[in-house]
């Protein structure tokens, strides 16, 4: 495993996941300094253990995903793959033309519009 | 009738079917495609042999090919769907006057037990069964699921699954379950029809089918990827099903537990739910924490599609493709935090009800991330308005309105304000048909190539399109509006004191609501022309049927349909291939 599997780039990704945590972490601190119900041992166990299980819960399932998807980069960039997370077509490569072009279908009965150039620009996140 | 008698009889009724099985086996039309036993996609396949599959119903009955069993969920599902619409459109139809003019009251209840039951779990769990049955191994590489005959079996476990649910409607002198699709205690302990014991088994046999699909993904996804498919580059509708299939794992298993108790409850005297027992709240909790999670295995996979299908058609591929992951696995951990905001109104303890309302505000942060890394593909990107992608921008569109009235119901106060009323059934049906519905009918369409090999008609498919977009937008938001003036859920007849709200305004609305679902009904007849006319006299479709094949779009999907079309062995030959090396005497 690389050293620095939690790099700048994954840790960007991760903070989708940071979001929610931080809402949940904004409440267990609001309900802990404000109760206007009050404290009760049962009730407030409850109350923060539903806060803190599904923050647990969320940060070990974001920490275990993330470095599954970064070492699983790690790996195809030592192999000298292009690192796309979103390439559904591995081994196809952009640009490159088909010689055998596909049958068209019908105009008035299909619905594939004519083949538009599309972009083989990539996104990279 | 003595016993010796009704054992005769039993008998001969087991003759009898075993005959009717037989002369079906020896029905050879029944429209069979694709001869091969299954499309390797980069040549996986050791052996060299065409092995055909036996011909006739046989091979419906016998097939472990994933995507066989693939179509099988999809036409069990379709079915579903029919039913299930076919009795909103009689409840739709009792409620565009106030009183009960066409069916009675308990009738009605029938029916909207059926109606949520068979949508929920007979349509929406199959439907998404369907696609990734066919779609994921295909996706990931892989020659089959894990386990191919558990596949086969958890598919059949849904029709007797079915046939057990609308016990009540096709037995005579047996009146339908009226428990709602939530069965609350103590009306479902205390309703004495046997259709809510035939229901509930019926519920449990559907719950086993889907934890064993659900098992059989979490091991095909994670073993039987293809070498170059990792986790970086798993494609977004393998792990939403593979997210969803963990929700299915941890959630179907309570639901049955829960079921066995009410079946105890109902038939044995228990006291799990009782008042004076374990209490009606009890139930609430096991219920929903099943429940809430349910919701999020119907919405993720089609959230999938969407994400698959969506950038096919913006020219581009999909946006911050790892928030979408991670926001997948996001909702899939919180969807279990959530469950008792179903029951901010039953009276639990303010400060429990507290925390789920901040995870429920949570939740919706990686819902809302989907929906902008939507909106952020097809920005500048260069749009087709095909059908698929029509019904994804649908998708969209409706997910935002049903997303934010959920969010406003996530708030304690106005829950407390707008609870079992319309307002609710207007949110949730803009997911449920708005989102998850237009998503499947996305997939149905741009799939359509591959599971048919013919193109169906654009036109109709258009029309379909404007059709449910209109009519889903006139009956759930004429809901939203019926919430606002206070008519209840669940209600056959309904009756205002004027001093509150005038009679005709509410009647005016449940007719715009009712307008709204003849068109989705229409729509839906269009759909089921399109298809099958479609797939008796379309063109065939060529190798890329979309135009994807010089992007970076293509798709392993289409990539195996290609080869398909390549290595398509003529049919009509009766000679065996001998892949021993024949014998040399």
């Amino acid at each position: 495993m690389a050293p620095d599997v939690f790099d700048r780039e994954t840790m960007l990704d991760l903070s989708v996941n940071v979001i929610p945590l931080f809402i949940i972490l904004f409440f267990i601190v609001l309900f802990a300094a404000v109760a206007p119900f009050g404290y009760s041992l049962v009730d407030t166990t409850i109350q923060m253990a539903l806060l803190v299980i599904p923050f647990i819960g969320l940060a070990i399932l974001t920490y275990f995903s993330g470095k599954a998807i970064a070492e699983a980069e790690a790996k195809m960039e030592e192999r000298g793959d292009l690192a796309h997370a979103e390439n559904d077509t591995p081994g196809a490569h952009a640009g490159e033309s088909t010689p055998d072009a596909p049958d068209a279908p019908d105009a008035t009965e299909g619905d594939a519009e004519s083949a538009v150039e599309t972009r083989s620009t990539s996104d990279q996140d | 009738m003595d016993l010796s008698g009704q054992l005769a009889l039993t008998v001969l009724m087991g003759v009898f079917l075993v005959g009717v099985a037989v002369l079906l086996t020896r029905v050879e039309d029944w429209r069979s495609y694709t001869p091969l036993a299954s499309g390797g996609v980069y040549g996986d396949e050791t052996g060299h042999a065409v092995q055909h599959k036996p011909s006739g119903i046989t091979r419906w009955l016998t097939t472990v090919d994933h995507k066989d069993i693939g179509m099988l969920y999809g036409a069990y599902a379709i079915i579903a769907f029919v039913w299930g619409g076919l009795a909103v459109l009689i409840m739709r139809t009792e409620l565009a006057d106030p009183a009960a003019t066409l069916i009675e009251a308990g009738f009605y209840n029938g029916l909207l037990t059926s109606h949520g039951i068979t949508m929920l779990f007979l349509f929406g769990t199959p439907i998404i069964a369907a696609f990734s049955n066919y779609f994921v191994p295909l996706l990931i590489g892989a020659d089959d699921m894990a386990f191919p005959r558990i596949n086969a079996i958890a598919f059949w476990l849904l029709p007797p699954g079915a046939l057990l649910i609308w016990a009540g409607f096709l037995i005579p002198g047996m009146a339908p379950s009226q428990t709602s699709w939530t069965m609350y205690t103590p009306l479902s302990i205390e309703q004495t029809h046997a259709a809510t014991d035939l229901m509930l088994l019926g519920l449990h046999l559907t719950g086993v089918s889907a934890t064993m699909g659900a098992i059989n993904f979490i091991a095909t996804i994670f073993t039987e990827r293809g070498d170059d498919v990792n986790w970086a580059n798993l494609d977004i509708f393998s792990w939403t099903i593979l997210t969803q299939s963990g929700l299915i794992l941890f959630a179907f298993p309570l639901l049955g537990s829960a079921l066995i108790m009410l079946l105890l409850d109902r038939n044995f005297g228990t006291t799990f739910f009782t008042v004076d027992g374990g209490s009606p709240i009890l139930w609430q909790h096991l219920f929903w924490f099943f429940g809430h999670p349910e919701v999020y295995i119907l919405v993720l996979p089609p959230m999938g599609i969407v994400s698959y299908v969506l950038p096919k058609f913006s020219g581009r591929k999909l946006f911050g493709f790892k928030f979408v992951v991670y926001s997948t696995l996001a909702i899939g951990v919180l969807s279990f935090g959530v469950w008792a905001h179903h029951m901010f109104s039953t009276g639990i303890d303010p400060r429990v009800r507290a925390s789920f309302m901040a995870v429920s505000m949570a939740i919706a942060i990686p819902s809302a991330v989907k929906t902008f890394n939507w909106i952020t593909t097809m920005w500048n990107g260069k749009i087709r308005l095909t059908t698929p992608m029509l019904f994804c921008i649908g998708f969209v569109s409706n997910f935002i309105i049903g997303g934010v009235t959920g969010v406003f119901l996530a708030a304690i106060p106005i829950d407390l304000v707008l609870h079992d009323t319309y307002y609710v059934v207007g949110h949730f049906h803009y997911i449920v048909m708005g989102a998850i519905a237009f998503a499947g009918f996305a997939g149905l369409y741009y799939w359509y190539p591959i599971f048919t090999g013919k193109m169906y008609q654009r036109t109709l498919a258009k029309a379909h399109f404007w059709l449910w977009m209109v009519g889903t937008n006139l009956t759930f938001l004429a809901m939203l509006l019926l919430g606002y003036e206070g008519m209840p859920r669940r209600y056959a007849t309904y009756t205002f004191d004027a001093g509150i709200v005038n009679l005709d305004v509410i009647t005016a609305l449940h007719q715009v609501a009712t307008l709204g679902a003849f068109l989705i009904a229409f729509g839906t007849i269009v759909w089921v022309f399109n298809f099958v006319q479609s797939w008796y006299e379309g063109p065939d479709v060529g190798e890329d049927p979309w135009g994807l094949e010089d992007s970076t779009l293509y798709g392993r999907e289409f990539e195996w349909h290609r080869n398909r079309l390549r290595t398509a062995v003529a049919d009509g030959g009766e000679e065996d291939v001998v892949t021993d090396g024949g014998n040399e005497e």
